[in-house]
């Protein structure tokens, strides 16, 4: 039931981008994680990292393709809809009645969206797994929709949106998706319009509901349990979906699809001390060869936070902003190439000029050897700390499977990311990076900046 | 059920910890904390100094963090060795680890996470930056300016920030929790090195700070690095911690923040009441109180503004045990759409007057401290959810029994105690001697108030 915007799966990926492996620790032969490949008397699958040091057992799960880039245009929010009143009443239990449950027995259980996929995690004390099962079962399968939940989530996210529009990160955010997806669903709002979400019904979301169905599962468990009770209770739970929805969804795998307004700046007046600068390129994507090079250009650049090129340039010499990132985002259907600062209004020039400057020099001139031995480092060795709890270990082996990536990967990435040289950054530089190609949102009151168009309107907001 | 049948496989006689952490001192007067945990290879290495925002000089505000901000920016120590600008950070990534830090009212922390084996550098980097600071002058002036845009971007361009600060700034009325931590921007502006390192030499020294490392590591193991790298630094006299105080108050005030940026209008009401230091029972007893009236759906304020009156689209209910000094507790409702804020603070005093009126049942009462058993469960499924943990609490006066004996303690909470503190600081006819402090954040062609 909890409003959330949807983070989860930004995060997921970044763990991915940076899930390279660390040999250090194991043994030559041993895999990194031990993942093993459970199947269901029913056929249905998971990936199981089983780990008993804590009485806690995690899953997660997502449709494929169930998104919120699913949403009528006239209906957006709707996805986001239905994640918020799953778990609001189901079976015999209504809203009360389940939320009450759910807390007595500190059951965590919730739904989740993104553009591309539709998901859901349960996590619980191994001693209510039972109850916990049976009731992620009802919630699959017989949710309720009832007039009373639906009304109330409806009216916390219209208020949610209400607040977001005094947020200028957001505010950037949402003319950001705008621009560079135009006519693209991923251009919508997931989190939904204050008309789209008064035009969902009860019937919408039952209707939203009876497209999830078991082809579209991938599943992932960590913690206190056993593969064969985990083979036994997954047939318990998902079993009771419909194996396809009948309806005909033989979609083609499309080709990605570019950004649009390349090259243009926007600005956003909003009267604040601060401009937030969201910019946008065309990004990689992970079947590309060059992907692996890209991940390690990105860090130097400004992926790795402190000690990154940005960071230094912007931050540690000219105290600039509190804060410079860049970080890939891969969809289903396009990918992207982020960066995201904050600078007083005035300096808003001179910081888009030193971030071009950057662009450029890292395609003209070789990283040096030592600053690529650290950046490799880096991405080899931390890993081991995104595998430091029950829920954040089922969050990457999910996302390895949302990624189709193999059950071994994690091991085959590290070869890989060894073997990028210097001139792998800087052909993948030549060929991702192009200043040209920015699409720049400026929010706040930014000074000195000529042939941006004016943003006067949000667009999908009303 | 609860933590009881989850906890008692090892035994079934005393009372099961938390943690099971481990502690020694060392000659030098530092703390130090071990919780070991094997799942991965990896360890949380966290120092906490005993010294935040609250100590610093009337009139240099920022002091706390700013200095926060220079422990980054170079050290030299004739034993732990030399680092130039930026080059703390960027060892630790390049061992492929993570750093931060933060700042509070009572103290500030430094923290890595990173593989077990790397354990030796982190400690020798961070014991030759608690005595060996040094920063050359153009960085601290570059980092005024870092600080100023932070502030820019976490206060100033949000109004709901500026708000709440001011709010505090009432609450806290001759108190020093009443400046904020990050400072005013025009003290910030004209902090100076010397004064920077004056508070730095201060406090900043093993005798004033725990040491806390959880994860892949044995606790004999972390007590023989420490001892070769923080035991080679001397203990300082540091002095007493005086806060300033307020005098008790007879108005309650209302403070309404109008923007033209503000679209959705919110509600909030801070109050001031005891920390966990200052009085475990009381603080206990609002632990439990804050689960009855905010966590979650079931809670009393979502169940009666939310689900049955339909005033409200969220309301919260949240108690900060872990000040030195005084605490707070903070209520906040968002008003649904064709709702008044007057309404909603109306609906919020009728239920603080059935509290007080009616206390809570039994059932309440037990549900709760279940729930908060179990979360006690899920505080181990982490590598540095421990030592955050362990360290906010020590630092603000808990002891390491406190902590390991929280879900025996919470289990002990009465209906009687939680009547008492609802009675003493909530009671809207009867307002505590530092009344709390109401605050509207409305649209600027918004309805008045």
């Amino acid at each position: 039931m909890r409003i959330k915007t949807p983070v989860l799966y930004v995060l997921i990926f970044v763990i991915a981008a940076l899930a390279p492996i660390q040999s250090l620790y194991a043994q030559q032969d041993d895999p990194f994680l031990d993942i093993k490949e459970v199947t269901s008397p029913g056929g249905i699958k998971a990936w199981l990292v089983e780990d008993h040091t804590v009485p806690v057992l995690a899953m997660e799960f997502v449709f494929r393709g169930k998104g919120s880039k699913n949403d009528p245009a006239e209906k957006q929010g709707l996805v986001r809809m239905a994640s918020n009143t799953m778990d609001e009443g189901a079976g015999d239990i209504e809203s009360q009645a389940f939320q009450k449950e759910l807390q007595d027995l500190s059951l965590t259980l919730r739904f989740n969206v993104s553009r591309d996929h539709f998901g859901g995690s349960l996590k619980t004390l191994t001693q209510n797994q039972t109850r916990a099962f049976e009731l992620l079962n009802l919630a699959l399968t017989k949710p309720r929709f009832d007039e009373e939940p639906v009304n109330r989530m409806r009216d916390a996210n219209k208020a949610r949106l209400k607040s977001s529009v005094s947020n200028p990160r957001w505010i950037a955010a949402r003319i950001q998706n705008d621009r560079i997806f135009e006519n693209h669903p991923y251009a919508q709002n997931s989190g939904g319009t204050l008309s789209g979400l008064n035009n969902i019904t009860p019937d919408d979301l039952r209707a939203f509901h009876k497209t999830l169905k078991k082809d579209d599962l991938i599943i992932a468990v960590s913690g206190d349990i056993t593969a064969e009770k985990l083979a036994s209770v997954l047939d318990q739970i998902f079993g009771g979906l419909p194996a396809t929805t009948g309806e005909d969804e033989a979609k083609t795998e499309e080709s990605k699809a570019p950004l649009t307004n390349a090259g243009k700046t926007y600005i956003f007046e909003m009267p604040i001390p601060q401009t937030n600068i969201e910019i946008a390129q065309p990004g990689i994507s992970r079947s590309d060869d060059d992907y692996h090079a890209a991940q390690v250009m990105n860090y130097i650049l400004g992926g790795g936070g402190f000690g990154s090129r940005l960071m230094d340039e912007v931050r540690e010499k000219r105290g600039l902003t509190y804060g410079i990132y860049t970080y890939f985002r891969e969809y289903k259907e396009t990918d992207v190439y982020h960066v995201t600062t904050s600078t007083q209004n005035e300096n808003v020039p001179q910081m888009l000029e030193l971030i071009k400057a950057e662009w450029q020099k890292i395609k003209e001139e070789p990283v040096e050897q030592k600053e690529l031995s650290d950046a490799r480092s880096y991405l080899l060795g931390s890993l081991p700390l995104s595998l430091t709890s029950t829920d954040s270990i089922a969050s990457l082996i999910l996302s390895l499977q949302i990624d189709e990536l193999p059950i071994d990967y994690l091991d085959k990435r590290q070869e890989k990311l060894r073997d990028i040289t210097s001139s792998d950054i800087q052909r993948a530089a030549e060929r991702i990076l192009n200043a040209d190609s920015f699409t720049t949102i400026l929010v706040g009151q930014p000074e000195g900046i000529s042939n941006a168009e004016t943003i006067k309107t949000l667009p999908n907001v009303e | 059920m609860g933590i009881s049948s989850a906890l008692a496989k090892d035994t079934n006689t005393a009372p099961q910890k938390v943690f099971n952490a481990k502690t020694r001192k060392l000659d030098n007067g530092l703390q130090i904390v071990v919780v070991e945990n094997h799942r991965a290879p990896v360890i949380t290495h966290m120092i906490w100094y005993r010294v935040g925002a609250a100590d610093e000089v009337a009139g240099q505000s920022g002091i706390a963090h700013f200095l926060e901000h220079l422990l980054f920016k170079g050290q030299k120590h004739e034993q732990l060795g030399t680092l130039g600008p930026g080059e703390f950070s960027k060892i630790i990534r390049s061992l492929g680890g993570e750093d931060n830090a933060f700042t509070s009212q009572d103290y500030t922390a430094y923290f890595q996470s990173i593989a077990s084996q790397h354990l030796e550098t982190v400690m020798t980097m961070e014991a030759g930056r608690m005595r060996g600071l040094d920063v050359p002058s153009e960085d601290v002036a570059s980092e005024n300016k870092v600080i100023q845009e932070e502030r820019r971007q976490r206060t100033e361009n949000n109004p709901g920030a500026l708000l709440d600060e001011q709010m505090r700034e009432m609450l806290y009325a001759n108190h020093p929790y009443g400046i904020p931590v990050i400072g005013w921007l025009h003290e910030i502006q004209a902090l100076t090195r010397d004064q920077i390192f004056a508070f730095y030499n201060q406090y900043y020294a093993p005798n004033n700070a725990i040491l806390i490392v959880s994860g892949d590591i044995k606790a004999e193991k972390v007590y023989e690095i420490a001892e070769r790298t923080y035991g080679i630094l001397k203990p300082e006299t540091i002095p007493p911690r005086q806060y300033t105080s307020s005098p008790p108050f007879k108005a309650s005030p209302s403070i309404t923040m109008k923007d033209e940026t503000v679209r959705q209008p919110e509600f909030k009401k801070i109050f001031r009441v005891p920390s966990f230091r200052q009085n475990k029972e009381k603080s206990l007893a609002l632990q439990v109180l804050e689960e009855i009236m905010g966590g979650g759906p079931s809670s009393r304020l979502y169940k009666s503004l939310v689900i049955e009156q339909k005033l409200a689209t969220s309301a919260s209910f949240s108690y900060r045990a872990n000040n030195w000094s005084d605490s707070t507790l903070y209520i906040t409702a968002t008003p649904a759409a064709d709702q008044s804020l007057l309404k909603v603070q109306a609906a919020i005093d009728a239920e603080l007057r059935k509290l007080v009126k009616d206390g809570i049942t039994d059932e309440e009462l037990s549900d709760a401290i279940k729930r908060m058993q179990a979360a006690a469960i899920y505080a181990r499924d982490s590598l540095s959810g421990p030592a955050m943990v362990i360290g906010y609490n020590l630092i603000t006066g808990s002891t390491l029994d406190d902590i390991e004996y929280w879900p025996r303690d919470i289990g002990a909470v009465t209906k009687e105690q939680i009547l008492s503190v609802a009675k003493t600081y909530l009671d809207p006819d009867n307002p505590y001697e530092f009344p709390p402090v109401t605050g509207y954040l409305v649209p600027e062609a918004g309805e008045e108030q």
